[in-house]
């Protein structure tokens, strides 16, 4: 048993390279959700040409970027290969986003330009699509305690992943594209991997899988660590409700000419009528679901 | 000065093309449908007339902007960019006044492709001429591939591109590709006045005929070496090497050398070489410029509204003024300006004051927020964001503002927005106390709670998205505070 102070030991890879749409709020949510229980956090950030030592990490984040971007990881994450795997093997526990997920993956082939090779971890091949999978994401996740948990974000990508026999999906998704559109897989997990397309902050509003992040890494340093302690999570729920709620909105069959007809509405709508009462709320949510952008 | 453009002789012949009876009445039934949606909209006092009439128009005929815009002699101005569009119209719009123009514009940020026509609708007579000598139109990023068919270009301003709305835009470069696209596609005699301080900007079509004039800031006075968390487009857009920066002004703009593959800030024409805070809450700046020195008055405060208006003196230079500009009225000009609506507007509220922020991306948000904590006491806030066509669906980027910095002066924080739920969550991770905020969606109830927490004599800030903003202005105006956006 240590006596010294309860410290979770996280490594953000490529701070700067790989942080797209506001995921830096996983870290975020992951340092504040530590210090509300006064368990102690670190944090290293290790961009291009920095090698952190990943054996003495418990919690890796690997976040999202543009092709560009994630081609520079791509050739940097080559030198960090070998002990990323090593901690991964060691149980370690890795949170992956979008381009970060599909670096962990075999490759990824862009629909223009050459392929990325990744890192092969996961058992998972991506390849760039004509379009974009843009919209809200609902998930029903099983994480082996055989509790059906719901995870909710938004997705924002191109790429579709198909996964092989080495990896399980993350969820299973109930609205959204997910993996690739077609085989109602989001995500891949592998020992203590975790990735998903569920892109910016998906931990701030999920914070059931915030937490079981930090007690597998815990228990990465610390054998005998217990359940921790809990915490009022009203305003994620509420966050969370309101993210299922607009996953959850119906398809859009006529999409195009409800987009149209929402024109239309808009430029006749009077800011002087839209006065915020419970009755316009419904409408502006009204108005907001024809412009879902993917059905799936 | 005089960086004269050539008027294209082939203009004249274009507008006097022979034009069939039926697509002459069609375009004219088209005007006189959209000026009569635009006065019906005023009268009825929905909307303000802003975009329903371009609407109007163009459901009659498709082509309505297109000939409206080839019909008179005016320059034509299209101004984009993901920050300082409107701002920047309005400052170039005050210069080409003092130059000797006629200006209509699309003026109360209505920048997509009805917003566009409704403007020229209402700038155009019923026989199709356009009296004013330029049209200046300020036009959506993504809209602009749209509205440059339509519009034939004379001068093509960029003021800078900042991640913003990726749900809306896809990703940055395939922004860039959009506008590379635009200007590769103007003919020899056109300008393009680009941010020669944004690495993605300066870079836009190096090959293309179109002449190029570069602004930005040449002093070292105003700025860091790094660049900030939400900066975009640090890479060299070449070879992807990490760019460095002498200087970063604000985000990424700034001197920037790539130290891999040499490129570098192109040499500035129009250059800001001194910034200093003035009295009266803006800058002092002097500016650089093939036709001398300016000293100018920047009556809007914080360093992205010098960027505005060096944008703006700089596409004044492309335009052919009737008379060359003189320093003298061109300081005149900038200094009686008022901030456009929603950007940091200082709004009377009885006893109290209102400030309005109009925040729709990070690096806005940001440059916000340090003006706003730049000023005395702790601050009442008022944060607001809705799911809309206009203010997006994804609000990922609120994690990308600086709200930490933020949360040690609040005094009192209401929400509200159909997404107030997440700018709570924002908020909470921020280090607000969830049970000193208060989330009411409605706009009203909102805006009055908001206002019974700020004690009299002080400031309630209000940061909030596009519609929200809208919505938050107008009850406001209905309680005689402020007036219509359309009559400024």
């Amino acid at each position: 048993m240590t006596t010294a102070p309860i410290t979770v030991r996280i490594c953000h890879l490529y701070p700067s390279l790989l942080s797209v749409a506001g995921d830096r709020g996983n870290l975020f949510a992951l340092m504040q959700r530590c210090a509300w229980r006064g368990i102690r956090h670190s944090v290293t950030e290790a961009d291009v040409g920095v090698v952190p030592d990943l054996a003495q990490s418990d919690l890796i984040l690997l976040h999202g970027g543009q092709d560009r971007e994630m081609t520079a990881a791509a050739l940097d994450l080559a030198a960090k290969a070998g002990p990323l795997r090593e901690a991964i093997e060691a149980d370690a526990v890795v949170f992956a986003v979008c381009a970060g997920y599909q670096l962990l993956g075999r490759s990824y082939s862009p629909a223009d330009g050459p392929p990325i090779q990744g890192l092969g971890v996961l058992d998972a091949v991506t390849e760039g699509g004509p379009t974009r999978f843009i919209g809200h994401v609902a998930v029903e996740c099983d994480l082996g305690s055989g509790e059906q948990r719901q995870l909710t974000g938004f997705e924002n990508h191109s790429g579709r992943t198909h996964l092989g026999s080495g990896a399980k999906p993350l969820g299973r998704v109930l609205a959204g594209a997910g993996n690739n559109g077609e085989d109602g897989t989001e995500g891949a997990r592998y020992r203590e991997v975790y990735a998903t397309y569920l892109h910016g902050p998906v931990l701030p509003k999920n914070p059931w899988l915030a937490d079981h992040l930090l007690s597998r890494a815990l228990a990465h340093r610390y054998r005998d660590f217990g359940p921790l302690a809990p915490l009022t999570n009203q305003v994620e729920a509420q966050a969370h409700a309101a993210a299922l709620g607009l996953a959850r909105r119906p398809a859009g069959k006529w999409r195009a000419a409800a987009a149209a007809a929402s024109r239309m509405r808009r430029s006749s709508r009077a800011p002087s009528t839209a006065d915020g009462t419970a009755m316009r709320t419904g409408k502006a949510r009204i108005a907001g679901k024809e412009t879902r952008w993917t059905s799936h | 000065m005089r960086i004269m453009t050539s008027r294209p002789s082939a203009r004249s012949l274009e507008g006097k093309a022979p034009v069939s009876p039926a697509a002459q009445a069609r375009f004219t039934l088209a005007l006189v449908a959209g000026k009569a949606a635009g006065t019906a909209s005023r009268v009825l006092r929905v909307g303000g007339g802003t975009s329903f009439p371009g609407a109007v128009a163009r459901r009659i005929d498709p082509r309505v902007l297109q000939k409206a815009a080839a019909a008179g002699n005016a320059r034509n101005v299209v101004v984009t960019g993901s920050n300082g569009k409107t701002t920047t119209c309005r400052m170039l719009a005050a210069l080409a006044h003092a130059g000797g123009l006629r200006v209509t514009q699309n003026r109360s940020g209505s920048n997509l492709l009805q917003g566009v026509t409704s403007a020229t609708v209402r700038g155009t007579d019923l026989r199709g001429r356009m009296d004013a000598q330029l049209l200046l139109l300020e036009v959506d990023e993504a809209t602009v591939r749209l509205v440059t068919p339509e519009v034939r270009t004379d001068t093509f301003l960029v003021t800078n591109i900042f991640r913003d709305q990726l749900d809306r835009f896809g990703e940055l470069y395939s922004m860039a590709s959009g506008l590379e696209a635009v200007i590769e596609a103007l003919p020899a005699s056109a300008i393009v006045v680009l941010n020669g301080d944004d690495p993605l900007v300066a870079s836009l079509a190096p090959g293309a005929a179109a002449r190029r004039l570069y602004y930005g800031i040449r002093t070292d006075v105003a700025g860091t070496q790094v660049p900030e968390h939400a900066a975009d487009t640090i890479r060299c857009v070449r070879c992807q090497h990490l760019l460095s920066y002498r200087v970063v002004h604000l985000s990424h703009l700034g001197d920037y050398q790539c130290p891999e593959c040499g490129n570098a800030r192109p040499g500035l024409d129009v250059a800001v070489t001194a910034v200093r805070p003035s009295p009266e809450a803006g800058s002092e700046i002097t500016v650089e410029t093939p036709a001398g020195t300016f000293p100018l008055q920047v009556p809007l405060p914080g360093l992205h509204n010098v960027y505005n208006a060096a944008a703006a003196l700089a596409g004044a230079m492309a335009l052919s003024l009737p008379r060359p500009l003189e320093p003298a009225e061109a300081r005149r000009a900038m200094a009686g300006l008022r901030p456009a609506f929603g950007r940091l507007e200082e709004i009377p509220a009885g006893e109290r004051q209102v400030v309005l922020a109009f925040v729709k991306n990070p690096t806005a948000y940001n440059a916000t927020l340090r003006e706003v904590l730049r000023r005395p006491g702790r601050k009442h806030v008022l944060a607001a964001h809705s799911n809309t066509v206009v203010d997006g669906e994804d609000f990922a980027w609120l994690w990308d503002v600086d709200l930490e910095q933020l949360v040690p002066q609040l005094a009192s924080l209401v929400i509200s927005g159909t997404r107030a739920e997440e700018v709570a969550l924002r908020f909470k991770y921020a280090g607000a106390r969830p049970a000193a905020t208060q989330v009411l969606p409605g706009r009203s109830a909102a805006l009055d709670t908001a206002l019974n927490g700020t004690p009299p004599g002080e400031s309630l800030y209000i940061f909030a998205g596009y519609t929200p903003m809208r919505e938050l202005r107008s009850i406001m105006q209905r309680r005689g505070w402020v007036p219509p956006s359309w009559k400024e």
